[in-house]
């Protein structure tokens, strides 16, 4: 027994060792999206993310003025400036493409008759004894290295987006309403269907079980029609309607097969003590299911306050009906790949779900196994 | 309003005057328009709304979706269209005319577009459809255009190691080996776009048919009575091949052309030292290039040549939007005729991103050099081809053309590749 005890401990450890490993690897990509929306469209096409905590070195090139711009200093003719911005140091610089970094800052170098001179500063200067007749300015190549650098940019960009506050109240009108009434309907439906004798009503169960399956791309054409056909139109009493719908059979599942598993002493005790279903309902099971009902709560909550499809179709693409998640999507522009805006609003659009879900969770993993075991 | 009425004298103000004049009875009316456009691209378009808004008293509710083909559908289908749908997308606007959910426009459109956009009978068969009864409409009208047809490189760059912009397809080809034998690689291509991996491809594959076949092979081609395993089809795969899958002539090696994303893919041009010197791209592309680039000074293009006997002229593939009419309400053609106005370019165009084949507008009123020369491509194109992914069924130029592409690039041949894609037709039928 107590070589069994020893290895039970070794066996713990590997399984916290197994658990935090999984735990960091699944947090990896969303401290990676953290990271990077912080971090402005360059620097996220320049180095990973993993790399924005060390100081980077860079290449590119800035110009010297055009013609317009030279100076005549004695019979010299003078364009000079800095190849540098704030927080950069200068490591190298070039004036050819191909060889971005052939001189050390202080050294000079020929460009077509010229000569251009980088000092340590970033300070450039190129002179001649001709005046200098080109369009456009010549092409400084600065190899530079930066501290690690990050911006609130990204997100005072999203916070100050045209629309954004309409559209988080927007989102709050669709959400509120369509998390409370199916867990409304549920609720008389699981109770019903869990403990009220009629016929039909296994097959009535397996009905709403079969319903889970139904995608609900399937239904946005015909449901679209019938809310025509019924001039609801779009508007928030369809989306309303229509989260129900789709949130029900789930709402409905979870919930009956919990509170299937209450005990039936209680439910049999409060019968023969002449209470009516609805106060049974009322008084025993509604408390009872807190947990479920919670749960479910937030699984709904979740859903719809993330959803784009079912309002993009139900209530519309026009500004003052877009949701947060249409403005962000807006924010994107039509041909995408802004990452740095993907980024920030990911951690945006997350915060008030964070809230409700930390307001509820205690009840969530309770409500979690609801109904996974008889009983419980 | 951007510019203020009859104030800039490079605009055609009396086009705006005339059309007022003749739809002064639509004050009060409400017009609703569905579109691709978000972000930038919605700010420009909404540019020029107000001056219908000014001429006829309606009220424009343009709104915008990412999912546009899914909404057009949906909305369609369901009963409760908008009344003037932006097509990105010919093959979509068929599909559509065909069940009878867009309104046909006047005849006289057709022959509006042919008498005044370069290339008119391209541009009118693009936009006629059979309607459900069988018998041909115009069912949309084309209102601004992309070049695909575009290398775009740094001038300075290609100055520097002394190349020369290429005037011919051999020469682009002599260059490409130049630019190899001199140990860097020419050609930055990037096929990754999420879910439509790719498409970039299929610009390629589209330019190389118009190179080597007349346009009644392309046209063929897109509805499939030209096999995608022909070999004239076989050919222009091999001919993007010729550039894409040689380790020589790829930045980054032909193992990454198809994970490289295509917004990705021009940086290679900024890199220095420069990862690659050409990129072949839509006009779009600038969007994408590092911040500060100045287009036209820091990066510029040329027109992807075309071979040096000169057979087949000036062949330009391109995208557009088309626009529709789907409701009974009056203001939605109106709208239409709207956008047949030389004003209605000019605004957008003095802005960015727009080119018009529209011969009766002022080139001047183009915002800078470069755009005029952009635009200039299209109305000096011999032929114009509207981008042929598009025009084939969604299975295919959304579907089995990219995937093909992706499998080419990977490894396959452009016979594979072919068969592959014209099995899945086949499988349509």
């Amino acid at each position: 027994m107590e070589g069994m005890a020893g290895r039970k401990s070794t066996l713990t450890w590997v399984v916290n060792l197994a658990a935090l490993f999984l735990v960091v690897l699944w947090t990896i990509p969303t401290a990676g999206l953290f990271v990077s929306s912080f971090r402005d469209r360059d620097q996220i096409a320049a180095t990973g993310w993993w790399k924005s905590l060390t100081s980077s070195q860079q290449t590119a090139f800035v110009r010297t003025g055009n013609a317009d711009d030279q100076r005549q200093d004695g019979a010299l003719y003078v364009l000079d400036g800095n190849v540098l911005t704030e927080g950069q140091e200068l490591v190298a610089w070039g004036t050819s493409a191909r060889d971005p970094g052939a001189y050390q800052p202080g050294e000079s170098a020929d460009v077509d008759g010229a000569t251009l001179t980088v000092a340590e500063d970033g300070a450039y200067r190129m002179e001649s004894a001709t005046p200098f007749e080109m369009r456009r300015g010549e092409r400084i190549f600065v190899t530079t290295s930066s501290p690690p650098k990050f911006t609130l940019g990204n997100y005072t960009r999203v916070l100050t987006a045209e629309g954004i506050g309409r559209a988080f109240m927007n989102t709050l009108t669709v959400t509120i309403p369509a998390t409370v009434i199916p867990i409304l309907i549920a609720a008389f439906a699981a109770y019903a269907l869990a403990w009220m004798e009629f016929p039909g009503r296994a097959l009535l169960t397996a009905a709403v079980v079969g319903l889970l399956v139904v995608p609900l791309q399937v239904a946005l054409i015909p449901l679209l029609r019938l809310h025509n056909d019924l001039n609801i139109g779009k508007g928030y009493l369809g989306i309303w309607l229509a989260h129900t719908g789709f949130g029900l059979p789930l709402a409905i599942y979870l919930l009956r097969n919990y509170m299937a598993g209450l005990p039936r002493e209680v439910i049999e005790s409060a019968r023969v003590d002449g209470a009516t279903e609805f106060q049974i309902f009322r008084k025993i099971i509604l408390p009872l299911s807190f947990p479920a009902l919670a749960s479910f709560a937030i699984f709904q909550f979740l859903w719809v306050w993330n959803d784009l499809l079912v309002a993009t179709v139900f209530l519309g693409n026009r500004p003052e009906q877009l949701v947060m998640t249409g403005v962000l999507r807006e924010l994107m522009g039509s041909k995408g790949g802004e990452w740095e805006i993907l980024a920030t609003s990911a951690f945006i659009s997350i915060a008030v779900p964070l809230l409700v879900f930390f307001a509820m969770q205690k009840y969530l993993v309770r409500g979690l196994l609801a109904g996974s075991v008889k009983g419980g | 309003m951007k510019f203020p009425v009859g104030e800039d004298t490079t605009f055609n103000w009396d086009s705006l005057e005339a059309f007022k004049a003749a739809h002064g009875d639509l004050a009060g009316q409400e017009v609703t328009v569905l579109g691709p456009w978000l972000g930038g691209d919605k700010d420009l378009f909404e540019s020029v709304i107000p001056y219908f808004e000014e001429a006829t008293g309606v009220d424009v509710k343009y709104s915008g979706s990412d999912s546009f083909e899914q909404q057009i559908v949906i909305d369609a289908e369901a009963g409760s269209p908008p009344d003037v749908a932006i097509f990105p997308q010919p093959g979509l606007a068929a599909g559509l005319a065909a069940k009878g959910q867009l309104k046909p426009l006047p005849d006289e459109v057709g022959t509006w577009i042919t008498e005044n956009y370069a290339a008119g009978d391209s541009w009118a068969k693009l936009v006629t459809y059979k309607g459900p009864d069988g018998a041909d409409h115009v069912y949309a009208f084309p209102y601004k255009a992309d070049v695909k047809s575009l290398v775009w490189y740094v001038p300075e760059n290609l100055e520097d190691a002394g190349y020369e912009v290429p005037e011919t397809l051999e020469d682009l080809k002599a260059l490409t080996e130049q630019i190899a034998a001199d140990g860097e690689k020419p050609w930055c291509v990037g096929l990754g776009s999420g879910g439509a991996t790719g498409w970039p491809a299929t610009d390629w594959v589209e330019d190389m048919m118009l190179r080597n076949n007349p346009p009644e092979d392309y046209d063929a081609w897109t509805t499939n009575e030209l096999k995608f395993n022909d070999p004239k089809v076989v050919k222009a795969i091999d001919d993007f091949g010729w550039f894409a899958k040689n380790e020589d002539f790829v930045a980054g090696g032909v193992g990454s052309v198809a994970a490289t994303d295509f917004r990705d893919s021009p940086k290679g041009l900024f890199a220095s030292p420069p990862a690659c010197y050409l990129h072949h791209a839509a006009s779009f592309i600038t969007t994408f290039f590092p911040e500060g680039t100045i287009v036209g000074e820091d990066a510029d293009f040329f027109y992807m040549p075309a071979p040096a006997d000169g057979a087949l002229g000036q062949p330009v593939v391109g995208g557009g939007t088309l626009f529709s009419v789907l409701t009974d309400n009056p203001a939605g053609p109106a709208f239409i005729e709207f956008l047949q106005t030389p004003i209605a370019h000019e605004i957008w165009m003095a802005q960015q991103g727009f080119l018009t084949p529209h011969k009766g507008v002022n080139p001047e009123a183009y915002q800078d050099e470069t755009v005029k020369r952009m635009g200039d491509v299209l109305l000096n194109a011999t032929t114009f081809r509207f981008d042929g992914s598009d025009l084939m069924p969604g299975a295919i130029g959304a579907g089995a053309f990219w995937t093909g592409m992706v499998d080419f690039v990977g490894g396959k041949s452009a016979q594979e590749a072919g068969d592959a894609i014209q099995a899945t037709w086949d499988a349509l039928n």
